[in-house]
Formats: structure tokens, sequence, C-alpha cells
């Protein structure tokens, strides 16, 4: 029993062993010298932790992890808002047709970022389609882009598709008995959405949303294109210092510190129920 | 609820209710009613279409025609939510994230009953189905029994008419599920609720109904007392799902009474027809295997039967014993006999005869 039990954790790594190198060698290695380079001082010398005091006293820093951590929630609770009523209307599908739409729901997430943000700015922009459909009604143009209105609708095209699984999948582990277990003690549609239903979801929303909440933090592509001066976040603040300022070690300190606040989000997703299936992969 | 002539009032009235899945019938056009306070059991085989009916007197299906009326309301065109029925489910149907006194009381919450009133009730019902301790306990904390417990205290803590119970106690073993069977009489008879209950389980059935409604190919196959099904089988089919049986090949030889059954060339035996049928019908004849004796050197009683075979072997189950015979003609029976050694230590096969008076054997045509 010992032997077998050893044996299999001996193969289990084995499997792993490809991921695990793929791993070290093009994330924990250049992390470690990301790591590293945030110790340097700014003009050579000893290691030092001079770039991290430095970061908290500067003004632009905070502004940019208040920016950062403003859009990340809002656009958390703005793709939860979008992503829920899809989730909802993907569940209560036949398998055939789910399978169909599900593609609808996927086709953002194929796509490039990149070119996401150069269609958005086509559709957004001062004379771009919206406003000329606008014009022709006689409505003066809207500023919809280069400002946070164009980051939130960017950045919620890109993570609809990530909280509608997670609350999908909460959804239809539901037993189909409860509802109508409650309907038929006599609670009406929306009692049963509100006191079954999406009690049920909540451990699928949490999943999402700390899902979706770390995937926001690191936006670069989106707030930079889509944005404006003030929407600046933390990876747009590392481009800056790295290729504006030339301040290495400022650069790296933001980058340690955004990995740090994603690896605490991950932490707290694996806590959450729902969670772990989506770190895990294995449901359940 | 009795009305001027004495007789009960019905809870249930169904008249023509059939339901078509596009050109698949889900059930033939049924009629059906049930008294106030009577305990029926729907009974049959997997896709025998005592689903599809009881989810129709639910409210989950709509029927294709017909009409259901409940408590002298037609509730055909009535969604389920306003029927004011209570069903129990085989996997309970809590609510996982409700403790079990909030499970209970939300049917009374949805009928605006007083907070008050509320707390008393639950604890009502919860002392009635004898788990006065659990309240503040999640679902998944109880054993599968004590979860159907409180799924029928959810279900009788607002009093419906009529509770529908589909196979509640399919999921718990066996055990359990004869203590359960009652659990659900004794609060069957202490709140005189009229109770419709789903089973393939034909021992369950006889268990626990007052009558037994038989289904068998999407339509009714029998409806009577327990008492009835079992002695008084009206088709092939009941007598084969309810109660051991053996069915033997029959033709009518003479009528009269008893009347004379042809089983083979050389066999025949004396019954009780309790339809006219005439000579040269063709059915088979229902023995019961507890209706048998096994008899040796043809010490058979005046009158009875006779069939001659040899015994195949012998089974002790505990205060009965099984002896299987198989008969000249090549048939197969089962004879079921309190044990006694006398007959248990018998060799297998050995000549032997098995005897039945008339009155026990019952002829079905087919």
């Amino acid at each position: 029993m010992q032997i077998r039990t050893t044996n299999a954790h001996v193969r289990d790594a084995a499997y792993a062993m490809p991921a695990a190198l793929f791993m070290a060698l093009l994330f924990a290695l250049p992390l470690f010298s990301v790591l590293h380079q945030s110790l340097q001082q700014e003009n050579g010398g000893g290691l030092t932790i001079q770039a991290y005091a430095k970061i908290f006293t500067t003004p632009l820093f905070l502004r940019v992890a208040y920016t950062t951590l403003e859009v990340s929630i809002s656009a958390t609770v703005f793709s939860l808002l979008l992503a829920y009523p899809i989730a909802y209307f993907l569940a209560k599908q036949s398998p055939r047709r789910r399978a169909l739409y599900m593609i609808l729901v996927l086709v953002p997430f194929w796509t490039s970022s990149l070119v996401k943000s150069f269609s958005f700015m086509v559709l957004l922009g001062q004379s771009g389609i919206i406003n000329q459909m606008l014009g022709a009604f006689g409505i003066a143009p809207v500023k919809m882009l280069f400002n946070r209105f164009g980051v939130m609708v960017g950045m919620s095209h890109f993570l609809i598709p990530f909280f509608v699984f997670p609350i999908l999948t909460s959804l239809r582990s539901q037993p189909l008995e409860l509802a109508k277990a409650a309907a038929i003690m006599g609670a009406g549609k929306l009692r049963i959405f509100l006191r079954v239903t999406l009690p049920l979801s909540l451990p699928g929303v949490m999943a999402g949303a700390l899902l979706v909440f770390i995937l926001s933090l690191g936006f670069y592509i989106i707030p930079a294109l889509l944005g404006g001066r003030q929407d600046m976040m933390f990876a747009n603040l590392v481009d800056f210092y790295t290729r504006e300022a030339l301040n290495w070690p400022m650069a790296s300190a933001v980058a340690v510190l955004l990995v740090a606040a994603a690896a605490l989000a991950a932490m707290l997703l694996s806590k959450v129920r729902g969670g772990s299936s989506i770190l895990s992969e294995e449901g359940h | 609820m009795t009305d001027s002539s004495g007789a009960k009032a019905a809870m249930i009235e169904i008249s023509g209710l059939r339901k078509d899945y596009g050109s698949v019938v889900a059930l033939h056009d049924t009629e059906l009613s049930v008294p106030t306070g009577e305990f029926l059991t729907l009974l049959g085989p997997s896709g025998s279409g005592k689903t599809t009916l009881l989810n129709l007197i639910a409210g989950m299906a709509s029927p294709t025609r017909g009409r259901i009326v409940i408590n002298g309301r037609d509730v055909t065109e009535v969604p389920a939510e306003k029927r004011g029925l209570g069903m129990v489910f085989q996997n309970y149907a809590l609510m996982p994230h409700m403790t079990v006194s909030e499970n209970i009381a939300f049917p009374l919450e949805i009928r605006k009953v007083p907070r008050a009133e509320i707390r008393r009730r639950v604890a009502e019902v919860l002392d009635l189905v004898r788990l006065p301790h659990v309240g503040d306990r999640k679902p998944k904390e109880l054993s599968g029994g004590q979860q159907q417990r409180i799924s029928i205290a959810r279900c009788i803590v607002y009093k419906p008419d009529l509770i529908l119970m589909d196979e509640p106690l399919g999921a718990l073993d066996k055990k359990l599920r004869e203590q359960m069977q009652l659990e659900i009489r004794r609060i069957h008879k202490e709140l005189g609720i009229t109770m419709l209950y789903v089973t393939h389980d034909q021992e369950e059935a006889l268990n626990m109904s007052d009558r037994i409604m038989l289904m068998n190919a999407r339509r009714v196959e029998q409806i009577g007392t327990p008492d009835q099904l079992y002695f008084a089988p009206r088709t092939q089919f009941a007598a084969d799902f309810i109660g051991a049986s053996t069915l033997l090949d029959a033709t009518v030889a003479e009528t009269g009474e008893p009347a004379l059954l042809r089983l083979s060339a050389s066999e025949s035996c004396r019954v009780r027809l309790h339809s006219a049928a005439p000579v040269g019908t063709v059915g088979k004849l229902l023995l019961r295997p507890e209706a048998l004796r096994l008899v040796q050197n043809g010490q058979v009683t005046a009158g009875h039967n006779v069939l001659h075979g040899h015994l195949d072997n012998t089974l002790v189950t505990g205060a009965t014993s099984k002896h299987f015979v198989t008969l000249d003609n090549g048939a197969t029976l089962a004879i079921q006999e309190l044990t006694d050694p006398s007959t248990t230590r018998l060799e297998p096969g050995l000549r032997v005869q098995v005897s039945w008076p008339p009155e026990t054997g019952r002829f079905l045509e087919n």
C-alpha cells in the first residue's frame, strides 16, 4: 500500500514536470530577477529596500494604486451585473442550445485584447459609429473614449466570460427539485430566485468575483488604449517607470507588489466554495 | 367533509386526463377519484406513467386534455404555486443554505404567517416527526431518514389539503424504509391529510395504502384495496407485479362451480371463475406460493387440486421456507410454507405433489 502510494506520487509528479519546468524557467526565474531588480539601488551598489520605501511616499504610486483598486472593483461589479443574467439564461437552456450560446460568450474570450481595443475605438470614438448614429438623431457627440467609461466597456467585455462560467457552474449544480419544491410550497418566480437560486449561486459569484478582480489588477492594454491619463493602472505604471522614467528598481517594485496582490487574492479564491474548482479544474 | 349522502367528498377528481409529448403518449386517458383522507398509492414499474400523473396533479406539467379538480376547485389551468399542495421528493429537496427551522418556516413565510406563530408551528411539527432538537442544524448534518422526516414536516406545517409523495423512501436502506413507512402511516392517521404516494415497490404499496392504483404502460391497470389487488388481480400483469406468483398456461374445459381448467394434455384442475369465461377461453392460472402445499405419497385433502412433479430444491429463509418444484409438464412453481423439518429435509429430485383448494387459484384471461 505504502509502496503503491509512493509510486503514484512519483508518477503524478512526473506528469507535472514539464509544466513545472516551464513555469520555473519562464515565471519563477524572471520573477526572482524582478524581485532582485527591485532591491537594487537606483545608481547601483548593494541591495536595499529603497525602491519600496520611496514607492509608498510617491503621490503618483498612491494615486495609481487607488485607481487600480477603484477600476478593478467597479469593473468586477459591472461585469457581474452583465454576466449573471447571461449565466442564468444559459442555465435554463437545453444542452444543445447552451453549447451554441456558449460559443457567443466565448468569441470575445478568443479575441486578442489589442484587436478588441481598436474595435472599441472605432465604435466609441468622437466620430465613431455610435456617435454618428446619435448625430443622425441630432444628439451631440458623447465622450466615450479615453475616459473611465471606455475602460469599463473594454474591461467588462473581456471579463464577462470569466464571470459567466463559475456562475453557470453553480447554477447548474443546483438540484432542479429545489425550485420545484419551492413552487409547490407556493413560492412565486421572484421569491424562488431571491430565496433559493440566488443564495445557492453565491459561491460561484464569489469565485468569479475574485477571479475577475485578480485579472483586473493586471490590465494593461485596455487602460492604455481606451482610458485617459487619469486611468493609469499598476501595469501602466510599470511601463511608465521602465520606458519613460527609466527607473527599473521602481518598475520592479511595482511589479512585485502587483504579483503579491494577485497572489493574495488567489489565496482567497482557493478558500471560497466553488473557487477551488477554478484553480484546480477539478469541480466539486 | 361529508356531504348529505354520508359519502366522503372527493379530494381529487380526475376525468379524461391525458398527456402527450409530441407523438409519444405519457399518460393514456385516466379517470380517478380519491376520497378525502385516503392514502392512495400509485404503483407501477418505471415508465408506467405514475410520475407523469403525479406531475400533472402537482402542476409541474400541463395535460393535453382532461380535468383535474382538487377539493372542489378546478385546478387544470392553475400554476403549481397556486394549487396549495404539498410534495415530498425522493431526494428530500431541502434547501441546503437554510437551517432545518428555516426550511420548515419557508412555506409559512410565503403564507405571511406571523413570526411568533411560525416559531410555534415549526416546533410543533418537529415534535410530530420526532426530531425536536435539530432545528438549528443544516440539512446536510442529518441522516437521509432524518432529512426525509424534515421534508415531511415542511409539508405538513402548512396543512395542505393533499400531500404528494414521489418515491420518498427510494433513497433509504431497507430497514429505515420500513420504519419510515410506519412513520408516514402514523402521520397520515394523526392528521387525516389525503396522501398520494408514488412507489415502484409493491411491498411498500401493500403495507401503507388504503387503496392502490396499479399502473402499467402509461395507463391504469387496476385500482383497489391491497386485499383486492392481492387476492383478486384482474389481469396477468397485476397478478405478476403484486406479490409472488406462478402463472401456468390454462384453458377453460368446463364451466360451472367450480370450473375445470385444462393445464396440459394430462393435467387439469378446478378453479372458481370470477368472470363468465366460456369453454375454450385461453389464459393463465395464478397460484400464490403461500396457497400451495407440498405433499408426498398422494396425501391430498379431498376436493383439492393436485399436480405431480419433482422437487428441485428447498430454501429455508427463516420462519418460512420455499420449495421449487418442476411439474411433469415442464413448468416450475414455488411453494412457500412455514418452515417444517419434515419437508425442508426432503432430497432434491424426489417425486412430490403440489396441492391447493379450488378457491385459491385464479384464472386470468389472455
